[in-house]
Formats: structure tokens, C-alpha cells, sequence
């Protein structure tokens, strides 16, 4: 599969501060591809350069197989930090970027309208975008970044402030844009959300990449360390499991779930399990983005820096 | 370039098709040209409606018969003001037809003679409207003594008296007394008065290439300051709408998604190219007030056709030097309270052609204005100054090089401010110093 997105030993500093470190990427051609960390891990940074809004101190960039520069009206980008002219027109807002993207303004002004509808928010192209409530007006913004059909997608948050009926929305249409075949990096620091619609995941911590595969292969990775219980009786005890421990916090009622011991054996406690108690159904849980996520950071930067990361995450 | 003109269109369009600019740039310097051309010759036409009615007063017997027939005379009572004027107005068949629309139709008025002891009774005939007017002209005005001739003589008129037939029946009736005391000592009134009227001055400045040119005291003063503050008004204005517009694309986090379609030169170039449009028609809706204002006036011939040329020249200059500086720092900010204290010092020293504008316009080849004329961002503005004020033509070589110098600071500025403008765009937070800006010159 070719590449759409090919970053050979990218680095980025602003003063003393490193945000982006040797970085290589591939994004092939087609894919729904997450690009997700915390709040400063460099994504915005990368994102900006695939753009050639800034460029890199070292390394090459190769967007749609040319330069980032050169691939400029070939690429949709939606930014985290939503722009508007508040005065402005909304037909007219979108029709300017279309137009600074190439796009005739004969061809964009049919668009338009096809893609107002489409976004559920027919009739409003002559209202001023201050006008519009703040939800209506990321759908326009996210509608200037497509109206030039691009062939690679960089959505910055999409979702960010947006309700679930929005969101679900403009998910349809990400959702719709990647089966008619274009590539669309997503980046995200709510990794659940990338979970569900990426199939590709590529995850930076402190401007260095650190997970980079399809969803399956990451999550193949990582030896599960949790399993799932439902048992009959609610109120049986499994504090005598050796090489496994109960997670505080997780009954939700109807199952459990137990951390298993570094070195230990999952089908072995799966027995121990079975032995002590009738269960409903077990089953050993593939990680989570966020724990396959806490779990690099604790490797790079140890249990401290993954404690301040799981503490962020919960709070997403 | 494509992209730029797009960009350059959004720009003029937002800020040239607005009501607060409409107002503000076209339709005020509109009403100042309709104001020159069409209301005031109205109003002129309107002042030389005839005074009608009767007038009493209260005068001795010659003084009555002089004024009798200086108030029925054909000749203009605003003579000695019209006088003093420069040939070059009161020459010109505008101008002149205009300035003498005073001394028409003001015949129709019956002088009646009254007695001092009906003055009560004759004031309020002149309240109930009964009367035009009444003069009352005191003997002792007459007499030799110099207390006595300084006396007042009175002009009692309703409260709805016109202001122009007041000052006509004022200054027929002082002429009036003047005459009579001249008479009275045996002299012929006209006589005198020619005799007392000052001579004209025609002041020539010779040049040294034998040339020969008259001198206005109008063209040496008002004029270059007029076509300074045109090239300020223009200039500034444009450039007060590129900051604004800069700051608020940064602010409202516009600016990426522009730059994710165009570069940052190209959004530069788009920027300044469409204020340069908004300047322009700054430059010729006030330009073309003060043009129709001259021509009101028949000034007209006080700015030559090259004058104009250099006007656009400097313009070009001042506009480019102003928009640079205005769009970097625009760039370098997030909001305008911030940008104040970068453009403070910038206005210190763009201030300086305004104040010192009595010195160069009073020594447009001295020491001062030769210096800054070569100095940017100066140049334009004291160069339009020095050229307008000028008694003598400006060396080819000091123009040649005013113009050299200029645009290749023009170059140099737009330069620095594209390499500020590509940081700056980007940057949030607080603003930068002066050090930090030329940091920005030497990494962007």
C-alpha cells in the first residue's frame, strides 16, 4: 500500500523546547489513521508541518508523494483552534477557502449547497456566521475543510465541543469520506474515541513516536493483563486468587475485573477462577488505547509520569 | 498569484464595501465636493436676495444724502476686502462673479429721515416690523475731535434681520460718515479714497536660471500641507485597517486555516495589495474634495500636473513603508491594546514631518528638510512637502535620490516585516519587545 503521508526523521524545536524528536511516520493510502498522545506530546506540531505552515529543523516531509508545500490544495485540514470570520458570510466564509484551495467559485457555490444539506444545516448560507450557535459553526468550518474534496483529511479534534447528535453527524460523513477512499488522519488526545473509528493508530508521547500499527496488530501486542468475570454470586470472594488482585472501583455489579500479576500465566489464574466460584462467562480483556497508552509512558518515563497520564485521561 | 488576488479581493471587499467606510471615505469627501461645487454658490446666490422695506434715520442732512446714494449705488460695499485678495482669485469669472454677488439688487429700500425724539416710537416700529431698519448717526461722530469720531453710530434692526444686509447698511452708512467729514473739511471724498488705497504687491522671486515666479502666500503654506496630510490620511487609514484586520485573524484563530491554503508571504501580499486598493480611494475621494475645493475657489492653478505625479509617486512609497510596519506588527500581537505599544514609538517618528512642518515648509532646501528627505520612513512625507512648498525647484539629483532611497527601504521593509509576519501569525500570548521582533527579522 503506498503512502500518503511519509515523514523520514522529522525534528522540531521552538527555543529550547523539543517538540517533535527524529520522527518517522507512514500513513498509507486509504486508511483511517489516529494520531493520538496527551496535550503537548507534538501532534499540533506535526500536524503544522504536514501542512508547511512551519517547517522542520531536519528531517523530510512527503505529503501525497511531493513536497508538503507543493500538496497544500490536496489536503482538508480542520485545526484544533477553530477560525472563523465571525462577520462573514457562511457561504461566502466557505466559498473563500474553497477558492484559496483552487476550487472555481461556479464549482463551490453548487457545492455548498449539497454540503449544507448534507451537514443538516440547509438554508443558513446567506446568515452571518456570528449568528450561529458555536455547534453550527464547527459543521461550517469542518465543511471548509472538505469542500475542495481533498484526498488527505487532517481532522484536529473533530469532535471537540461538539453534542452527540453533531457528533454523530459529522462522524457519518468522516465515516462516508474514508469509504469513498480518502485518507483521513484524525488526532485526538480522547483515545476511546479513536478506538472506535480508526483503523490505523499511531501514538506520540513527548515529540516521540511510540505505537505505530493497525488496531488489531497494536492491540495483539500487548499481553492482556485483565480478565473479565461475571459470576453467579455476586458476593463470592476471589481475594485468595494467587497472581492475580482486584481492580477497586470496578464492580459495576454484574462483573469484576482482575489485574493479573506480572510473569503470571492467564490461563492458570482463568482455572483458579473457574475452581472457586460458578461464573456466568471469563474472558480475557484486550487492552485499551488508554492502557496500552499509561503502559508506553510507564516503560519510557516510569509509574510517576503514567499515574500524572491515567489522572489526565480520566479526566477526558 | 492567484491565490494572493483571491485573498487581496476578501480584503478590499471587507473593508471597502462597508457602511463604516462608505460613510466615512466616500460619501464624506462626496458631501465636501458637493459642499464646494453646488451649496455654496447656492448660499452665495442666496445672500444677494434685495433688502427690501424702510429705513429710518436719524443723521444729519448730508450724511443722510450720502448714504442716499452710496446705498443705491451699483458699487460692491465688500470693495476693500475684495480688494486685498490676490489677483489669481479676484481674476478668475468663478471666482469674481461670485465674490461681487454682494453688490447686486440691494436697492430696493425707501430711506425715510426721523427725529432723535421719536426714537422710542421708531425702535418699535423696527420690533413690529414696521421698519427695516434704523441708523442712528450721533453729530459728534462728525466732529474733529478724536474722542468724539471714535463715538458709535447705532444699527437698530428686528431680530430676523438678515446678517448680510446688516453688515451692507453698516458699512454704507460708516462710509458714509467718513465722507461727509471729508467733504465737510473740503476735500473730494473719491479723491481721497484713491489717494489712501494701498498699492498691490506683486512679489516676484527671481530664480537663478533667470526664470521668473510669482509668490502666493496660499500655494507656500496651505497646499503642502494639504497634500502631507492627503499622503497621512491615505496611508494611515489603510494601514489602521491592516492591523485591525491582521489582529483579528489572529485572534478569532482564523490565521491557520489560512495558512493551511496559502503561505505566509502570499496572505501578506493579498493583505497589503487590498488595503493598497482602499488607500487609493481614500487618496482620490479626499484628494478629489480638495481638487473640487480649488476649483470653487479657482485655485486650480496653484497645483501644477507634476505635483500630482509626485503625489502618487511618495504615495506608493508611504503606502508600502506604513503597510509593512502596520501588518507586522499585526502579526506580532493578539490584541490591539497590545499593538499600541509597538505603533508608539513607530508614530513618534512618523509624527515628525507634521511637526515640523512650519520649519520645512518655511526652508524647503534647508539643512532639516534635505536630511529627512533622505531618511526613511521619512522620505515621502517631507519630500511632498518640500516639493509643494518649494519657491524653487527641488535638484533632480535630491528627488532621484529621495526615490532610490525610498523604495529600496520600501523593499527592505517588506522584507523584515514578511519575515516577522511568518512568526508572528503563529505566536499567541504576549506580545513581543523590539528586541524580540528583530530576533523574528534574523530567524524568519
Amino acid at each position: 500500500m503506498t503512502a500518503v503521508v511519509e515523514i523520514r526523521g522529522v525534528s522540531k524545536s521552538f527555543g529550547e523546547t523539543k517538540a517533535v524528536i527524529d520522527l518517522d511516520l507512514n500513513i498509507p493510502t486509504g486508511s483511517l489513521c489516529g494520531f493520538l498522545g496527551p496535550n503537548g506530546a507534538g501532534k499540533s506540531t506535526t500536524i503544522r508541518m504536514l501542512m508547511s505552515i512551519i517547517h522542520a529543523d531536519s528531517g523530510s516531509v512527503q505529503v501525497l508523494g511531493t513536497s508538503a508545500l507543493k500538496a497544500k490544495d490536496r489536503i482538508g485540514y480542520l485545526p484544533e483552534e477553530r477560525g472563523i470570520y465571525r462577520k462573514m458570510k457562511v457561504g461566502g466564509f466557505v466559498e473563500y477557502i474553497g477558492k484559496l484551495k483552487g476550487v472555481r467559485s461556479s464549482i463551490l457555490r453548487k457545492r455548498i449547497d449539497q454540503w449544507l444539506e448534507r451537514v443538516e444545516l440547509p438554508g443558513i448560507r446567506n446568515r452571518r456566521c456570528e449568528e450561529l450557535s458555536k455547534g453550527m459553526q464547527q459543521k461550517v468550518q469542518f465543511l471548509a475543510a472538505i469542500i475542495h474534496e481533498p484526498e488527505l483529511i487532517i481532522l484536529d479534534e473533530p469532535f471537540s465541543g461538539l453534542d452527540p447528535v453533531n457528533a454523530r453527524v459529522i462522524g457519518g460523513i468522516i465515516d462516508e469520506l474514508h469509504q469513498e477512499g480518502r485518507t483521513i488522519l484524525f488526532s485526538t488526545h480522547v483515545l476511546p474515541q479513536a478506538e472506535r473509528i480508526c483503523d490505523r493508530i499511531i501514538m506520540i508521547d513527548e515529540g516521540k513516536k511510540v505505537l505505530d500499527g493497525t488496531m488489531s496488530s497494536i492491540q495483539s501486542q500487548f499481553d492482556p493483563r485483565v480478565i473479565r468475570i461475571e459470576p453467579i454470586d455476586k458476593n463470592c470472594d476471589l481475594s485468595n486468587i494467587d497472581g492475580a488482585s482486584l481492580i477497586e472501583n470496578t464492580n459495576k455489579g454484574d462483573h469484576l475485573l482482575m489485574r493479573l500479576d506480572d510473569q503470571i500465566d492467564a490461563t492458570e489464574v482463568l482455572r483458579k477462577i473457574v475452581q472457586s466460584t460458578s461464573v456466568l462467562g471469563i474472558e480475557i480483556v484486550k487492552p485499551t488505547l488508554d492502557e496500552i497508552f499509561i503502559e508506553q509512558v510507564a516503560r519510557r518515563r516510569g509509574t510517576e509520569a503514567a499515574d500524572r497520564v491515567r489522572e489526565e485521561l480520566s479526566h477526558v | 498569484m492567484s491565490k494572493t488576488l483571491v485573498v487581496a479581493w476578501r480584503e478590499f471587499r471587507h473593508t471597502a464595501m462597508t457602511k463604516a467606510f462608505l460613510i466615512g471615505a466616500i460619501v464624506m469627501p462626496l458631501l465636501m465636493m458637493g459642499l464646494f461645487i453646488v451649496v455654496m454658490p447656492l448660499m452665495m446666490e442666496a445672500n444677494s436676495t434685495p433688502m427690501t422695506g424702510t429705513v429710518a434715520i436719524i443723521a444729519p442732512t448730508d450724511v443722510i444724502e450720502e448714504f442716499q446714494e452710496r446705498i443705491h449705488s451699483k458699487e460692491n460695499p465688500n470693495a476693500e476686502l475684495i480688494e486685498q485678495l490676490p489677483d489669481i482669485v479676484t481674476q478668475d469669472p468663478l471666482a469674481s462673479s461670485m465674490l461681487n454677488q454682494g453688490g447686486s439688487n440691494t436697492t430696493n429700500i425707501v430711506l425715510q429721515q426721523a427725529d432723535i425724539e421719536d426714537l422710542e416710537e421708531l425702535k418699535n416700529k423696527v420690533r413690529d416690523g414696521a421698519l427695516a431698519a434704523l441708523i442712528v448717526v450721533p453729530d459728534s461722530l462728525l466732529g474733529n475731535q478724536t474722542s468724539e469720531i471714535n463715538d458709535q453710530l447705532e444699527v437698530l434692526i428686528p431680530s430676523s434681520f438678515s446678517p448680510n444686509h446688516t453688515d451692507l447698511l453698516s458699512l454704507a452708512v460708516a462710509r458714509s460718515v467718513v465722507d461727509v467729514r471729508l467733504r465737510r473739511l473740503g476735500h473730494d471724498p473719491s479723491a481721497m479714497h484713491d489717494m489712501v488705497k494701498r498699492p498691490r504687491v506683486a512679489a516676484t522671486r527671481l530664480a537663478l536660471d533667470g526664470g521668473e515666479k510669482a509668490d502666493n502666500e496660499v500655494a507656500r503654506r496651505i497646499i503642502p500641507m494639504a497634500f502631507m496630510m492627503l499622503l497621512w490620511i491615505a496611508t494611515f487609514t489603510s494601514g489602521n485597517y491592516l492591523l485591525t484586520t491582521t489582529i483579528e485573524e489572529k485572534g478569532n484563530k482564523v490565521m491557520e486555516v489560512l495558512l493551511s491554503a496559502v503561505s505566509p508571504l502570499q496572505l501578506l501580499g493579498g493583505k497589503i495589495l487590498g488595503q493598497a486598493g482602499v488607500s487609493l480611494i481614500m487618496l482620490l475621494m479626499y484628494g478629489g474634495a480638495a481638487m473640487a475645493g480649488l476649483v470653487t475657489f479657482a485655485l486650480l492653478d496653484l497645483v501644477p500636473v507634476s505635483h500630482l505625479l509626485y503625489l502618487v509617486a511618495y504615495f506608493t512609497m508611504a503606502y508600502f513603508m506604513i503597510a509593512s510596519i502596520m501588518a507586522a506588527v499585526g502579526s506580532a500581537v493578539t490584541e490591539l491594546r497590545d499593538a499600541q505599544s509597538l505603533i508608539g514609538p513607530i508614530m513618534i517618528i512618523l509624527i515628525i514631518p507634521l511637526a515640523l512642518w512650519p520649519v520645512l515648509s518655511e526652508h524647503p532646501n534647508g539643512i532639516v528638510a534635505t536630511v529627512s528627505s533622505f531618511t526613511p520612513p521619512l522620505i515621502p512625507f517631507v519630500m511632498i512637502l518640500r516639493i509643494t512648498a518649494s519657491t524653487e525647484t527641488i535638484a533632480a539629483w535630491q528627488i532621484i535620490m529621495s526615490m532610490v532611497i525610498g523604495f529600496a527601504a520600501v523593499l527592505g521593509m517588506i522584507w523584515g516585516c514578511a519575515r516577522i509576519f511568518r512568526i508572528g501569525v503563529l505566536m499567541q500570548g504576549k506580545p513581543p519587545s523590539f528586541l524580540q521582533l528583530l530576533r523574528w527579522i534574523r530567524q524568519g
